[in-house]
């Protein structure tokens, strides 16, 4: 029953937006695919140093906590470049996972990517 | 994986399957439809399958240390008692560490790790953990319909 879960199907989409980058990810994220992800992004951020990283997860309607953990290392890793999070469209699976995880204070939590923009 | 569900609604469910990442989507939405054939709402539904995905997680990471071909038995039953508790079981054979008996510490939001054992906590009613006779941990946790 195992199913492939290739990193395209979960980041299909990164764009920059001035000093921004803009990344949707797509797709329920768990300790199956959080390896993948982590590793592009990551990789993203090692290659670009945004100064402004804002995930839409609008098209994430489900997440567990290694999926929660690939973007605490992600903020680490912006925070010591002085860079930001942007956590955009949460779903409410992925909000109340956050919340009960007493994450939701520590990312920027927006409504929406043209908020994360301004 | 080998479902084996009887009547509507179904009153027990067992899924066997290998400790393998790739399995925990599939178990989460079973025991999932589970929940909410036997009529917990969409958080209740919402929050035990998160529950069921870091428990099995766990045990993958940590009774198996990674391993992606172990056993790892799951099974739901829904009970009457307390207007309806919903009782799912997790069967490893793995190095048999009861997380309950880990020691506590004050989280740090920005420390990884910690976010599961979270979730049971404040979502299942109870979760109790067996050393087997033949080695790993049974599992147990249970959680009313009418929790609020």
């Amino acid at each position: 029953m195992a199913e492939s879960k290739d990193i395209s199907t979960v980041v299909p989409n990164i764009r920059h937006a001035g000093d921004a980058v803009v990344a949707t990810l797509r797709g329920e994220i768990d300790l199956h695919n959080s390896p993948s992800v982590r590793s592009a992004l990551l990789k993203f951020l090692d290659e670009n140093k945004p100064k402004k990283l804002v995930l839409n997860l609008g098209q994430v309607p489900y997440m567990d906590s290694s999926a929660i953990a690939v973007l605490v290392e992600a903020l680490q890793k912006m925070r010591k470049t002085g860079g930001k999070i942007y956590l955009t469209n949460l779903q409410p699976r992925v909000k109340g996972l956050l919340e009960i995880a007493r994450l939701d204070s520590i990312f920027s939590v927006v409504a929406t990517e043209e908020d994360a923009l301004k | 994986m080998s479902p084996s569900s009887t009547s509507t609604p179904p009153r027990r469910l067992e899924l066997k399957i290998t400790s393998h990442p790739a399995n925990l989507a599939a178990v989460r939405k079973a025991i999932e439809a589970f929940a909410a054939a036997n009529g917990f709402d969409a958080k209740g539904v919402d929050e035990i399958g998160l529950c069921v995905n870091e428990a099995i997680a766990n045990i993958i990471r940590h009774a198996y240390r990674g391993q992606e071909d172990r056993p790892v038995h799951v099974a739901a039953m829904m009970e009457d008692r307390d207007g309806g508790t919903i009782v799912v079981t997790l069967r490893d054979w793995g190095i048999g560490i009861d997380p309950s008996t880990l020691p506590c510490r004050v989280r740090d939001p920005l420390e990884p790790g910690g976010i599961g054992m979270i979730c049971l906590q404040q979502w299942m009613d109870r979760v109790t953990y067996a050393a087997q006779p033949d080695g790993g941990m049974l599992a147990t946790m249970t959680r009313r319909r009418s929790r609020r």
